[in-house]
């Protein structure tokens, strides 16, 4: 009898705690009510979009972090001065009226809004606003860390350095119009204006909301924050006070949390999902589908897939041993057994859309017998070991056992040691790891993202390359200054040469693409041109309602 | 009573002091700096400084402890370093799906765990019993993200019967609760068959049948009562295991449970989230205890607390 009454007691107990839980609040975050959308004629507007997002964004707030999710979500929930046109890499006016001015001499630029912008709770957006967001982003006390958008500006350090609580360099002239100098010239400047970071917060609303302003922000992009259960779903709602007349075409988009790539792909198949950028280990079943392969769509971003050696590790000093693991490396066989032919093989550090890309790079041609004769050169015969760190991650791990193979044919025994992600970070950005597989998606499609912030002596280390070539550090912190766009591409193509070919500081590998699976009535889609895995929600329209 | 109950709460603090202090240690021990994991790529010693400086890290690890553990007091666990939410308020949100699909999962173990157990003991070495101890084999053996997509290719993409994800209603809670609950069942019924057969070949169960009662009777009424001792153990000891390991379930089925919260902030060193999470799940656990010993009290009579015992 004993047993029976301790069973109950335990189903008890569990039914007490689940009461006492279930009256707990609920976990939805509301924003307004929703209001009734007014339907036109036209037949590409109305319907739901449902989306699907890998994991809950880990906040809202652009300025705190950089995560996929909350750039996607910034795009939607926020507007920038300036944006890509559609899906190319060219600028063109988003908040403003007109393209900037600038002066002669590459400092002052001259911005002016379009009239009647107004957040989606009606409050106008004004000059004022922009000024807020990029002093906020630059004061100690918003715990920012996407600064460098709008570092290149007059008085930006003194405010990261808590020296001054006002930025010199931004001067608003009126309500529509202000003034923007910078502490130097910096090429690429507009450019940093269209990084989703760079969304034009409302100076009230975001001061008032304090600390929750990351769970429920309030943009001026074409959507709104209708409901949020947290790692459950987001819905987003029209934003009715849109500047662009009639647009977005579709009324809701429910985004459901799906962490498992598997299941994300099922919910797509059983038509519970409208649009999923393809797990690479769903492609080749979908891809080979006759059903499926018709609904794939491919984007190219802007990435550079690269391997780094360690040069504060002994074997790496010698630019022999960095050049004979570049010639062991197969590309062309990665690219086509791993990644099923789903990229180009990178020659360089810049790839194709950005400026300076040299197609005419020799690359690192597959050579395992010379790359044995370079080893044996730099004193290792018969190779050494050295230690491979890499996040847990799958896809990377395929990878490097690939890669692990072909410089077993050269002698060099590497172990791959998987770490957590958190982990993995601080030893790469305290610069000791060994060797890896690195990657980069470029912020804006400007050589000096690439090459300032991967090669240049203060960077490197941060990457565990630990490269220092004062030439290429002087090349490249001319090129960032010059407003003459030949003469930049000229500088960053010899700082490449020099950092790639010269020295093999890195290894490029390739450039990915991206494919996506879209249902078939879906239309007008298109992707962001660096790849951050947003769509134009905007020109996007169901067919089926 | 009062004195038992007393004493077992006071012997919580110390528990829960430990477990706090463990912790802390080891978020602090394991390589991974909350800011640097924040930053992604971008490289900015100063940046990082303030942001550290902003979050209280750059002060003495023992007053980072014990301004934890003095907020924690007063119900205070802090806010996310990611998105700033109050982590009491998150935890008890995600609480409620953790709960429901352990003690859903529980129940169908339970149910079918004991069925299987018993039928295969009363019929050894018919086919049911070797085909159902096959089946519990395996039960055991298949990790339970195999046994989660196995479910949700046949009941959720082929056949349609239950969603594939998500955490709306009734019928999203039936295949996490069977992919949650297989190996606790196949446990339970291989546990229920052996200590079956262990006591009906006891001399009192042959005394039961001698004196001419129905085998029903002998079975349910002689038999199951005592062999059910070391299986009730069994099932005490899972509801724990149930609670906590519902991590890969919740990932898989995309449930907001408390598994994935602190998972994700493992992976992000949430450090407040990670406190909050450890923290509120080792007093689920020292409560639930408490509260099971002392319902045995009213429910049997023949167990009192008092006298030094406990």
């Amino acid at each position: 009898m004993l047993v029976y009454k301790k069973l109950l007691a335990s189903v008890l107990v569990m039914l007490v705690v689940v009461s006492l839980v279930g009256c707990g609040g609920g976990q939805k975050t509301q924003q307004g009510q929703g209001q009734s959308q007014s339907q036109p004629a036209d037949t590409k507007h109305g319907g739901t979009l449902q989306d699907a997002l890998g994991q809950d964004p880990p906040g809202l707030d652009v300025q705190q972090n950089s995560m996929l999710e909350t750039y996607y979500l910034g795009r939607l929930l926020f507007s920038t001065l300036v944006r890509y046109k559609g899906g190319t890499t060219d600028l063109e006016p988003e908040l403003l009226a007109e393209m900037p001015t600038v002066s002669s001499d590459g400092l002052t630029y001259h911005f002016k809004l379009k009239p009647d912008l107004k957040f989606s709770d009606g409050t106008p957006l004004t000059s004022k606003d922009v000024k807020f967001t990029f002093e906020r982003m630059l004061k100690p006390e918003t715990k920012a860390i996407n600064q460098w958008v709008f570092e290149p500006i007059k008085g930006a350090k003194d405010m990261e350095d808590g020296k001054a609580t006002e930025l010199a360099g931004f001067k608003i002239i009126n309500d529509q119009e202000f003034e923007i100098t910078l502490e130097a010239p910096y090429a690429p400047f507009v450019q940093n204006l269209a990084v989703p970071c760079a969304s034009i917060y409302p100076a009230d609303a975001t001061q008032k909301a304090g600390e929750e302003w990351t769970l429920n922000p309030i943009g001026s992009g074409p959507y709104k924050i209708a409901e949020w259960v947290h790692d459950d779903h987001i819905t987003l709602e029209r934003n009715t006070n849109y500047f662009e007349k009639d647009l977005p075409y579709i009324d809701k988009i429910q985004m459901k949390i799906i962490p498992d790539e598997a299941t994300m792909t099922m919910e797509f198949e059983n038509g519970n999902i409208d649009i999923l950028a393809i797990p690479d280990s769903e492609y080749p079943r979908l891809a080979s589908d006759p059903n499926f392969s018709k609904m794939i769509v491919e984007n190219t971003p802007l990435n550079t897939y690269f391997y780094v050696m360690n040069e504060n590790v002994k074997y790496f000093q010698d630019v022999r041993v960095r050049k004979a693991i570049a010639m062991a490396i197969d590309k062309d066989k990665i690219l086509k057994e791993l990644l099923n032919n789903r990229g180009t093989v990178a020659k360089g550090l810049l790839g194709p859309g950005i400026p300076g890309y040299n197609e005419n790079n020799p690359g690192f041609p597959y050579d395992p017998e010379q790359a044995k004769k370079l080893l044996a050169e730099a004193g290792y015969p018969n190779g050494f070991e050295v230690e491979n760190w890499q996040a847990k991650n799958e896809t990377f791990y395929k990878r490097n056992v690939a890669i692990q193979a072909m410089l077993k044919q050269i002698g060099i025994d590497m172990k791959i040691n998987q770490m957590d992600s958190a982990s993995w970070r601080q030893s790469r950005n305290n610069g000791q790891v060994p060797i890896y597989l690195a990657n980069w998606w470029a912020d804006i499609p400007d050589p000096d993202n690439y090459m300032y912030n991967i090669l240049h002596s203060s960077q490197s280390p941060g990457w565990s390359i630990n490269y220092k070539n004062p030439k290429v550090d002087e090349l490249i912190e001319k090129a960032r200054v010059s407003t003459d766009m030949n003469e930049r591409i000229k500088m960053y193509q010899e700082a490449e040469k020099i950092a790639v070919y010269d020295d093999v500081s890195i290894i490029p590998l390739f450039h990915v693409k991206e494919y996506y699976i879209v249902q078939p009535y879906v239309k007008d889609v298109q992707f962001h041109p660096t790849g951050i895995g947003s769509y134009n929600y905007k020109t996007m329209w169901l067919e089926k309602k | 009573m009062t004195s038992y109950i007393i004493r077992r709460l006071l012997s919580m603090i110390p528990v829960l002091i430990g477990i706090t202090l463990i912790t802390f240690i080891l978020i602090n021990v394991v390589p991974g700096d909350p800011v640097v994991n924040m930053m992604g790529k971008r490289v900015d010693a100063q940046t990082i400084a303030n942001i550290r400086h902003q979050l209280g890290l750059d002060r003495p690890l023992y007053i980072q402890y014990f301004d934890f553990l003095f907020k924690a007091v007063r119900g205070d666990l802090g806010r996310s370093f990611y998105n700033h939410q109050d982590v009491m308020k998150t935890i008890l949100q995600r609480f409620p799906a953790t709960v429901k699909l352990s003690l859903t999962s529980m129940i169908v173990a339970i149910i079918i765990g004991l069925t299987v157990g018993i039928v295969s003991s009363v019929k050894q070495y018919t086919f049911f019993d070797h085909s159902s101890m096959i089946v519990a084999l395996m039960g055991i053996s298949a990790p339970v993200f195999w046994v989660a997509i196995i479910l949700q290719l046949i009941f959720g993409l082929k056949l349609k019967w239950f969603p594939i994800s998500g955490y709306s209603g009734p019928e999203y809670m039936v295949l996490p609760a069977i992919a949650l609950g297989t190996r606790f069942a196949a446990t339970i019924a291989r546990m229920s068959r052996s200590s079956m057969l262990e006591v009906i070949r006891q001399d009192y169960i042959r005394t039961a049948r001698a004196k001419g009662l129905s085998e029903r009777v002998v079975i349910y009424k002689h038999a199951l009562k005592n062999a059910m001792i070391p299986v009730i153990t069994i099932i005490g000891l899972q509801v724990g295991g149930l609670l906590t390991g519902s991590i890969l379930t919740e990932t898989v089925f995309g449930i907001p449970g408390l598994g994935r919260l602190s998972i994700e902030a493992i992976n992000n060193r949430d450090f407040p989230v990670i406190q909050g999470t450890v923290l509120f799940t080792a007093l689920v656990f020292v409560f639930t205890n408490l509260i099971v010993d002392i319902s045995y009290s009213f429910l049997d009579p023949r167990i009192r607390y008092d006298g030094g015992e406990g």
